[in-house]
């Protein structure tokens, strides 16, 4: 996971999920379990769809916002 | 990757942003550190499935045990190269926070933000992953990227070849 794009760039990750949350809060707020869950089922998926090195895929959870169905 | 070369560029950032560092003007140093560039990106295909393999979780975020771990180390501008061994079973209660770097007032309320260890054995007593290792892995703060390479990735990755891990989910802060 990263949270920083450019960061993410020059470290040049195998595979990674971008989040658009602060450092210290990977996951979104405390507490919501919900998406804790969704992200990590985003991990697993992406593991059979990345398939080129150095694929980035930007989650789209945003702090306080409810998540897409 | 030029170890030697990083090695000589960050032994002069060092020298040189140690009065910034004891400052607290972290923005400052960070914009000088000699960051290394990998030559290539690193693959391994994955043809697996999640349900039959074995995961493992690491943090960056500077989590131990605070009642038979030591801290890790806040003061040196090198950080601190080691790591934690975190059991699955870990509670909120057990966990200590060091890393002088972020707001751990959230990770605080809820480790699974930074360690998400309860969704993952959710997950594999759902049968969603084969397993989960009874160890899990925490880092903190690092700046030492010589010591890091040279002796604490070897000794990291020899403990997850030994534990079977198949995939290893990282999260930093």
């Amino acid at each position: 996971m990263g949270n920083a794009a450019d960061r993410m760039a020059h470290i040049k990750p195998p595979r990674a999920m971008l989040v658009k949350f602060a450092r210290g809060s990977m996951f979104g707020e405390p507490g919501n379990v919900k998406r804790q869950r969704r992200i990590i089922l985003d991990a697993l998926e992406a593991l059979k769809t990345m398939t080129e090195p150095g694929t980035i895929q930007e989650l789209p959870y945003r702090w306080k916002r409810p998540d897409p169905e | 990757m030029d170890l030697d070369a990083f090695k000589i560029a960050y032994e002069k950032w060092v020298a040189e942003s140690l009065p910034d560092y004891r400052a607290g003007k972290m923005k400052e140093i960070i914009k000088k550190y000699p960051f290394i560039a990998p030559d290539d990106i690193p693959w391994t295909v994955y043809n697996g499935q999640p349900s039959n393999q074995t995961f493992a979780l690491v943090t960056s975020g500077g989590l131990y045990l605070k009642d038979s771990q030591p801290p890790f180390d806040t003061e040196s501008i090198h950080g601190d190269t080691s790591f934690r061994e975190i059991p699955k079973t870990v509670r909120q209660q057990d966990i200590g926070i060091a890393h002088l770097h972020y707001d751990h007032s959230l990770t605080e309320q809820d480790m699974n933000i930074v360690f998400p260890i309860q969704r993952f054995v959710e997950l594999e007593n759902e049968g969603i992953i084969g397993k989960l290792t009874d160890v899990h892995y925490s880092f903190s703060y690092v700046n030492d990227a010589v010591s890091l390479v040279t002796d604490t990735v070897p000794k990291f990755i020899s403990r997850i070849k030994a534990a079977g891990v198949d995939v290893l989910f990282l999260v930093p802060v």
